[in-house]
């Protein structure tokens, strides 16, 4: 989606030329193309790690509670005598399920409202702008609790608070290239024939933006997947008895001297995905923007 | 840009000066806060819980922790050695009629309240009038419902007239407890920030959410004690912290001792594990006045389908005991039942009769404390075995409360589940009964949240108040929980062992069985 994307404004390369650039390029960026494989690696848990799990995550087993690390349950097993190690595997799919669909929702709302706002100028931009300033001013877990404060607990409001706090830097970024793309010569041709607004934005000026929206987006999902295992940590999110990673953490915060296990996978799995996405979210902007590198 | 440059400037100098001023008042407030920790002297004491108190007013508290400091600032005619044995205490000794209906109590004499005034009978009817006259129910009033009138005999001598007998009568007053007159006129409904009482130890400071500090009373008419000069409560709502502090130093007592940390405590040398009976008992009531909790057989089938040792085991690390009736075997009038028996196919069967062999949906409610959680994950977890499926609802503790209380009337109340303890701190079986199961204690006026109505239950409550023969309360107790086990409107749980932990140098505070802490004794070696 992206790379075809990419590929459709430049229009001098051919479109496998393109590809196979990024490709090229892209797997000269060590640290970046490790953190993609791994981030598969977490796709492919989401999809198919509930029927890999070596043991069943919710059934408890009384018998054998708060093992540890051993042949049987290569992470030992938490205060109910549920396998960790399942538990992480099933719980990727929602970790990365919210982190996902939380970011996305964000990024639709923030495209729409930049390419809106930068295009139009004056009164609308200005608004915009500043209710995102607004929105800028507040820490995002501060803005995400209150948010779920006011929805209630629960996986949904969660990913409606995660969303709402990536609204503002998608806005804010999509409207800079939208200003810069739309005093280019090819928009004011496409003025000129008497394109409409709708036709002008979306299918001209909102291509450009993509590859900064891929960047940010590979980025934020890092951030929105630590925000929702805060969430749950502090019992704002997931229920407690789901495999989510936030929650077990939460749970296993009694049992940090008496069984480390508990709490340091869930935290080293936490860690890993942030870190590659945030790997792979560096990589991806020094190959498509390399204007936007800091 | 220079401009947008100095509005930045502008900017982070107000945020400086907002950091800054954070800064310096979380360092006064715990200057003041932890000054027993920086310049502890020798015969200062920390204490570590694990909530916040709610109020100092000894007339209008009710949960166990604040009780153990109302214990320490206040004390009453009678009062509970560490086996909950009524002694008198500033009462020299008392007499009961032949009736029941006469209670005597003569006064100790030269005793002062904190701020100096003394301590006579006039005192004493000034706090029975207080609680009686509230206009808001004070949570004494309910201790004193049977009684008539005071009567002032003497300076030091003051009689309580009731309109029944009433057997758990001493019990209760050892609830009342005496707040100087003066300081009552003075702070009127602030007495509960600013308490005056006579006993061991003073008021000085209270940052709620954070500490609570009380300093030795000099003038305190029980020559010897207190063998300590101050003691500060610190709220450390963080199971891993209080333990933490106990083995770094920072505190000398903590309660409660989560039960995970028990193993690793006990092999430190300078730590003492403090293992002791409680009366304790954990519970999840079950709505009976809604669908399908109205259905004995369900509740029974949810009784059943309750693995108890499997509950102390996992929940509760092994510590406790199951709950075989509706009160501890250290409450007063226990009596042992015939328990449900952990049997699926039982409980199933029981579900089929009742038709709900499908299972149904419900919620469980509780506070987000984490020991809280686990249970009712537990509880969560074993209510599946037979196709009931729970959702965990858990409240902050203000919320919690609002939502058990607030409803009018029973059809109104939202709870099906609550997942909660009771400890009776007055010890008798009237403070483990009437309160949960007699049906004039429904929320707002009790804490029958199981909405329990049993005509015969209520009218046992009663009579078993107004005889004075023991044998007789005995029989009654006796029927009483059995027909209420039988009936079943709670999950029968556990009952805890209270367990707490000090530091070798420290002797003489001891946890109650309710879960109140006692510091009279308290002494550094």
């Amino acid at each position: 989606m992206s790379e075809t994307m990419t590929v459709s404004k430049q229009q001098i390369a051919s479109k496998r030329g393109t590809l196979s650039t990024f490709w090229h390029d892209f797997r000269q960026r060590k640290v970046a193309f490790i953190s993609f494989l791994f981030f598969v690696l977490l796709v492919i848990l989401a999809v198919i790690g509930p029927y890999i799990v070596p043991f069943n995550p919710q059934t408890p087993d009384y018998n054998h509670v708060l093992q540890g690390m051993s042949q049987k349950h290569w992470a030992g097993t938490d205060e109910y005598g549920r396998d960790v190690l399942s538990r992480l595997i099933a719980g990727t799919r929602i970790s990365l399920g919210i982190g996902i669909s939380s970011v996305l929702i964000g990024a639709m709302a923030g495209t729409i409202l930049g390419l809106v706002s930068g295009y139009f100028g004056k009164w609308v931009d200005k608004t915009i702008m500043r209710i995102c300033d607004v929105l800028f001013a507040f820490p995002d877990i501060l803005l995400a609790i209150g948010i779920v404060a006011i929805l209630g607990p629960g996986l949904k409001n969660v990913i409606f608070a995660v969303a709402f706090f990536s609204v503002p830097s998608f806005a804010r970024m999509v409207r800079g290239k939208t200003l810069e793309v739309k005093e280019m010569l090819f928009i004011e041709a496409e003025k000129s024939i008497g394109a409409k607004t709708n036709r002008i934005i979306f299918r001209h000026i909102f291509p450009e933006t993509i590859p900064i929206i891929i960047v940010y987006l590979t980025m934020q999902v890092g951030t929105a997947i630590l925000a929702a295992a805060s969430l749950s940590f502090l019992g704002l999110g997931a229920s407690p008895s789901s495999p989510d990673w936030g929650a077990m953490l939460s749970m296993s915060r009694d049992y940090i001297g008496t069984a480390f296990n508990l709490v340091f996978f869930p935290g080293l799995a936490i860690f890993l995905t942030v870190l590659s996405l945030n790997n792979l979210g560096d990589g991806l902007r020094d190959i498509l923007d390399p204007k936007i590198k800091d | 840009m220079i401009r947008s440059k100095k509005i930045m400037g502008a900017f982070l100098i107000v945020l400086l000066a907002l950091v800054l001023t954070a800064c310096s008042t979380t360092r006064s407030s715990s200057d003041s806060g932890g000054a027993a920790s920086s310049d502890k002297k020798d015969k200062d004491i920390n204490i570590a819980v694990n909530q916040d108190f709610t109020t100092l007013d000894p007339h209008n508290v009710s949960d166990t922790l604040s009780i153990s400091a109302t214990h320490a600032i206040y004390e009453g005619l009678v009062g509970f050695d560490k086996d909950m044995k009524i002694q008198p205490v500033l009462a020299t000794d008392y007499k009961i009629s032949d009736d029941g209906l006469t209670y005597t109590f003569h006064l100790r004499k030269n005793v002062k309240f904190q701020d100096g005034s003394s301590f006579n009978a006039e005192a004493v009817k000034a706090n029975f009038d207080r609680i009686q006259s509230s206009k808001d129910a004070l949570i004494a009033s309910h201790y004193l419902q049977y009684l008539k009138s005071v009567k002032i005999v003497d300076d030091h001598t003051i009689q309580l007239i009731l309109n029944q007998p009433f057997s758990a009568m001493l019990n209760k007053l050892t609830m009342v407890e005496m707040i100087s007159p003066k300081a009552l006129k003075d702070q009127g409904d602030k007495i509960g920030m600013h308490p005056v009482g006579t006993g061991p130890f003073e008021f000085v400071k209270w940052n709620q959410g954070e500490s609570l500090i009380l300093k030795k009373n000099p003038n305190y008419w029980d020559k010897g004690y207190p063998k300590v000069d101050q003691i500060t409560y610190k709220s450390v709502p963080e199971n891993g912290s209080r333990v933490d502090m106990l083995k770094t130093g920072e505190a000398d007592f903590i309660y409660p001792l989560p039960e995970q940390s028990v193993q690793a405590l006990k092999t430190q040398n300078d730590i003492t594990v403090d293992q002791t009976t409680s009366n304790i008992v954990r519970y999840v009531t079950l709505n009976t006045n809604k669908k399908p909790f109205n259905d004995k057989k369900v509740r029974q089938a949810m009784n059943y389908a309750l693995d108890k040792n499997a509950y102390i085991k996992v929940v509760k690390s092994g510590f406790g005991s199951e709950l075989d009736s509706t009160m501890a075997p250290s409450t007063q009038f226990y009596s042992k039942q015939k328990v449900y028996n952990y049997d699926l196919s039982k409980a199933k069967e029981l579900m089929k009769e009742a038709g709900y062999a499908k299972g149904f949906t419900a919620e469980i409610w509780g506070d987000t404390d984490s020991a809280t959680m686990k249970g009712m994950q537990f509880i969560q977890q074993q209510m599946a075995r037979i196709n009931i499926k729970l959702k965990i609802k858990a409240m902050e503790q203000g919320t919690l409360s609002d939502a058990i209380n607030t409803p009018k009337s029973p059809d109104d109340a939202k709870v099906q589940m609550w997942y909660v303890s009771w400890s009776p701190s007055s010890g008798d079986a009237d403070g483990a009964t009437r309160g949960l199961f007699s049906s004039a204690a429904f929320p707002p006026n009790g804490s029958n949240t199981a909405y329990y109505k049993n005509g015969e239950v209520d009218k046992l409550i009663d009579k078993a108040n107004q005889t004075t023969d023991v044998e007789k309360q005995k029989s009654m107790y006796a029927t009483i929980q059995k027909d209420i086990y039988n009936d079943a409107p709670w999950l029968f749980l556990g009952v805890d062992t209270n367990l707490s932990a000090h530091v070798n140098k420290l002797k003489g505070v001891y946890v109650l069985p309710d879960g109140s802490i006692q510091v009279k004794e308290a002494e550094l070696q």
